[in-house]
């Protein structure tokens, strides 16, 4: 028996391009590396062939066989990587979540307390703090709030043991601002100082949607031989346009705190309706954010500072409003209510 | 307070429209709120600062217009009346109280309805009409800020004021109806017999102006102002008289307001004036004050150049009288500012009059200082930090709680810092604890759906002064959702345990342990004191069931920790120093042993480290196993030991000989079993 293995080598390498899965390359390796297959045909035919013949089909059968072995395992690699992508469309959604630790939220109020005193960190304050159990005399007196003045109505306080409110002005209170802190700062340094002091203040309010009896400050102070009151509208004003945004507008209105002198309220223009005026400022086109003034020499006489050697210029802010505005929030009491969906927001 | 447009228009020419005045006052101090529309005629309702009771009438507020605008004043032509011979009989007996005392009497006046043009500036400012005597008194009081007052003079027990305290035991039914109960620290106006009046307050129903009423007697007075303040808060009662008296009234418009009353009076209700009485009683309590202050300053305070010119021109509007040499103002406020005691104070008028938008803004120089920023601020944070990155979400809780709260909670016995004067029994108290705290955002998050809740807040407990700094950390629910994860796994002890631990791991801190303790509201063998070097810094555990169900918190396990945090402060400046990495191979050798129940981990650590084994790096827990394997009254535990030396590759026997020891140290002294 001869055979044409030009033809046969040229069949298989045909043969092999329609094989396409594992069956069929199953049958194509049956047909040629069978126990019955084509080449073992071959290697048995040898004892029956000729001299002559027998090195010449022995080889071509070798041939045949190392190339039928190389199309198979070709096949077989491709086939397997067709399967791998198709068994990989199969199984893997990738719409399912993935997993991960959950991170936990800084409090919205945390957040904006940050916001301002990072802010003026770079600016070059120092961030302080001081205790919210504080006597009458840090709270009001030192701060030329004296005994029996109707300017004390504005800071109606909570007190922490009887006391008959003509007498001294040493009583224990819960402070009701933070600006007691900048007494504290000023008793223990000289200038020149540059402080904010966050913290939770405390007033005997009834609550409602913008009222808190307990809420968060962030009080600002700066002492210096020359601080004018030029710098208090400039330092503001940078302040403001970074937190907010630097279209902002702004105003300073004269107004009143025993602790500073001149006194103005900084405004800016409300951040919804543009300075048009709507129900968010009122109708005012403006949204009052913070006080501020220069520091009152009698503020530096308390503390004990040479007369007439300081100037200095003080801001307080309430965060709760910051943020509210910041974020429209639309009710104080929603910060300490702690819903986690609320918490997460931020 | 609210004026009238058309009112304040009687005494300054102002062209402006309402809201452009409205503006310009608002922006020097007089903040305008509102502007209605009353028939035709505009009210502004302004807030009045509590330094400038000078402004608490509706000239006031013209001259402070007169300033801005740069328009002269109309003051009201006050014409003195010829006083009569008769003297009325008043005596003050407190006279620190009462500085002075003008009494009229006029007799045969009619008591009737006003004119139309009073009801109406009456009405326009938010009054209601009475009568005319008691609608000019309300007009003057209003047009000036002196409060004035009209007693039925034939009501007046002996026709006499006496200016006194009240008695103990004396009441007056004051003209709302209301009867009020007085004191020896309430100074009160009276006749013979009884109090007529709370002075600077509120009259007396018994001597009121009537329909019927023929004689007055007309009160114009200056009382003290801390007086009136502290007997106003004692009777819960304020009027426009008395807000106006603890703000302090103009002395010198004791006079003026009793002779424009006076001459109204007659025109409208006629009558005549028989007996008239001024008393002065008390020194003269605001002394004239003169103040020198240089343009320079003005202007280096501000950070402006302002003309000396204008700012005499200014003051001088404000009815300050005002010289000027060189670069030197001398300045004398008038009575009625007894808000201006200072430099600065006249630097404030100028300001405001000028504008702060039209002054000069400029960034300040600020110097550097070695002030330190507080260590609890940056401690704080980087507690916030660690904390927020372990999954727990920041809490702010309301420091004060009702004490039902703390019973509620088992703390019935801790003692915080009581508040004399609460709105509410929700305030009456600082806490102790903040676990009432935690438990109250458990219990109403829970009740909106929220059933997975890790917290944590920064805050601080109040049992004595100072208060203190603590953290606090609550864990409820499901560890974390993991949905490849069949079942959901409850948090429990070690997940709160692992988290505190690994706060303190971030700190230099002395060795830490802990220990079972009995706690307060946690459950018992589940509450642990959390110490440090020894000594106790918070504790944590499983909060009780019975705790729980006084918050309505079902089915849940709760677990809390609370931990003072200033001490951990000191750290935060705290030097860290390089440790070299180690650079030779470890050996990790497991041990699976079991050992009887009552045995610890911390004891089969502390065998294993008595033996100090030099090349002994670490012992790391793996798992606790308890199956049928295990003996009764056993525990199977398995750990890792890594060897490792700094200098050199350990060698394999050597390893072996070492863990072998340590297998046989654990068998000897704990009869723990080598499985």
């Amino acid at each position: 028996m001869a055979w044409d293995f030009e033809a046969i080598a040229k069949q298989i390498d045909e043969e092999i391009k329609t094989v396409s899965d594992s069956k069929s390359l199953e049958f194509f390796r049956i047909k040629y590396l069978g126990k019955k297959g084509l080449i073992a045909e071959m290697y048995s035919a040898l004892s029956s062939l000729s001299a002559e013949e027998k090195p010449t089909v022995g080889k071509n059968a070798n041939i045949l066989k190392n190339r039928v072995t190389q199309l198979i395992e070709d096949k077989n690699q491709e086939i397997a990587g067709l399967q791998r992508n198709q068994s990989s469309k199969d199984s893997l959604d990738i719409t399912m979540p993935g997993v991960a630790t959950p991170i936990g939220h800084r409090h919205v109020l945390t957040q904006t307390m940050d916001e301002i005193c990072s802010l003026f960190e770079k600016l070059g304050f120092v961030v302080q703090e001081g205790p919210e159990i504080e006597s009458e005399f840090n709270n009001f007196t030192a701060l030329n709030i004296p005994i029996d003045h109707p300017s004390r109505d504005a800071f109606d306080t909570f007190y922490l043991e009887e006391h008959d409110p003509h007498k001294n002005d040493r009583y224990l209170l819960l402070r009701s601002h933070t600006s007691p802190g900048q007494i504290r700062i000023m008793q223990e340094h000289k200038p020149p100082l540059a402080v904010v002091i966050p913290g939770k203040v405390y007033r005997p309010d009834a609550v409602d949607a913008s009222h808190s009896f307990m809420f968060h400050q962030i009080e600002g102070l700066l002492v210096d031989e020359d601080v004018k009151f030029s710098d208090l509208k400039g330092l503001l004003t940078v302040f403001c346009k970074k937190f907010f945004n630097e279209k902002i507008k702004m105003r300073f209105r004269p107004h009143f705190f025993p602790f500073t002198e001149p006194s103005a309220e900084v405004d800016i223009s409300c951040y919804k309706c543009a300075g048009k005026g709507c129900s968010v400022c009122g109708r005012k086109g403006w949204l009052e954010i913070m006080g501020c003034g220069m520091v009152n020499p009698k503020v530096f006489d308390a503390v004990g500072y040479p007369k007439g050697k300081y100037t200095g210029l003080a801001f307080g802010m309430g965060v709760e409003r910051i943020a509210m505005l910041k974020y429209g929030i639309p009710d104080i009491r929603i910060f300490f209510e702690n819903d986690v969906r609320f918490l997460r927001q931020f | 307070m609210k004026i009238s447009l058309k009112w304040l228009k009687d005494y300054i020419a102002l062209s402006v429209p309402a809201e452009q005045l409205a503006h310009r006052l608002t922006m020097a101090g007089l903040e305008v709120e509102k502007i209605t529309d009353v028939n035709g005629d505009k009210v502004f309702e302004l807030e009045i600062t509590p330094n400038r009771p000078d402004c608490l009438n509706i000239v006031g507020i013209a001259r402070e217009a007169s300033a801005i605008f740069g328009k002269s004043l109309k003051l009201p032509v006050i014409k003195k009346s010829s006083s009569p011979k008769n003297k009325t009989p008043i005596s003050i007996d407190d006279k620190q109280a009462c500085s002075r005392y003008i009494g009229a009497v006029i007799r045969n006046v009619k008591i009737g309805p006003s004119p139309k043009w009073l009801k109406e500036r009456i009405e326009s400012i938010g009054l209601r009409p009475i009568n005319n005597v008691v609608d000019i008194t309300n007009f003057c009081l209003m047009e000036l800020g002196q409060p004035l007052h009209a007693f039925d003079y034939d009501k007046l027990s002996g026709g006499k004021i006496i200016v006194r305290r009240a008695r103990s035991g004396e009441s007056l039914v004051t003209i709302d109806g209301v009867e009020r109960k007085l004191d020896p620290s309430i100074l009160v106006i009276a006749d013979e017999r009884r109090p007529v009046a709370i002075a600077g307050i509120m009259g007396g129903k018994n001597t009121e102006v009537t329909a019927v009423t023929k004689n007055i007697l007309l009160e114009s007075a200056c009382f003290d102002p801390v007086l009136i303040r502290r007997a106003g808060r004692k009777l819960g009662l304020s009027s426009d008289s008395s807000y106006r008296f603890e703000r302090g009234v103009d002395a010198d418009m004791v006079a003026s307001g009793a002779q424009r009353a006076i001459a109204f009076i007659q025109q409208i209700a006629g009558g005549t004036v028989t007996e008239f009485a001024d008393i002065v009683a008390g020194k003269k309590n605001i002394v004239k004050r003169e103040i020198k202050i240089s343009v320079d300053e003005i202007n280096a305070r501000l950070g402006a150049a302002i003309a000396v010119g204008r700012a005499q021109g200014i003051l001088k509007k404000l009815a300050f009288k005002t010289t000027v040499s060189k670069n030197i103002l001398k300045v004398t406020p008038p009575l009625f500012r007894g808000d201006i005691h200072t430099n600065v104070d006249i630097v404030e008028e100028v300001a405001r009059v000028i504008g702060y938008d039209a002054l000069p803004s400029s960034t300040p120089h600020i110097k550097m200082s070695f002030i330190k920023p507080h260590p609890g601020w940056r401690c704080k944070n980087h507690l916030r930090t660690i904390l927020t990155a372990q999954g727990l979400d920041e809490i702010i809780t309301y420091t004060m709680l009702n004490r039902r709260n703390l019973a509620k909670t088992s703390l019935g016995h801790l003692k915080g810092i009581a508040i004399q004067n609460p709105l509410s029994q929700d305030q009456e108290m600082l806490r102790p604890s903040l676990l009432p705290s935690f438990l109250s955002v458990l219990s109403s998050n829970i009740s909106r759906g929220q059933k997975d809740i890790r917290a944590f807040e920064l805050g601080k407990i109040y049992s004595a002064v100072p208060e203190k700094d603590v953290l606090g950390i609550l864990l409820a629910g499901s560890r974390q959702d993991d949905w490849r994860q069949i079942t959901k796994e409850a948090v429990n002890i070690y997940d709160l345990k692992g988290r505190v631990e690994s706060i303190l791991k971030e700190y230099p801190v002395g060795p830490i342990s802990f220990v079972n303790v009995q706690q307060a509201a946690l459950e018992n063998q589940q509450a642990v004191a959390i110490k440090v070097d020894g000594r106790d810094v918070g504790v944590l555990g499983k909060v009780a069931p019975a705790v729980l169900e006084q918050w309505e918190v079902k089915r849940a396990q709760v677990f809390f920790a609370q931990m003072d945090i200033a001490w951990l402060y000191q750290y935060v400046d705290g030097e860290k120093r390089y440790q070299p990495v180690p650079e030779f191979p470890a050996v990790v050798r497991d041990i699976s042993l079991a050992v009887k129940k009552d045995i610890s981990f911390a004891k089969i650590q502390d065998s294993i480290l008595s033996l100090q084994k030099e090349h002994l790096h670490a012992i790391k827990f793996i798992e606790e196993y308890l199956g049928d394997k295990i003996p009764a009254g056993h525990r199977g535990v398995i750990f890792s030991l890594t060897y490792q030396s700094p200098s050199r590759t350990l060698k394999e026997e050597e390893v072996s000989a070492i863990h072998e020891h340590i297998c046989q140290t654990l068998v000897g002294q704990l009869g723990a079993v080598i499985r």
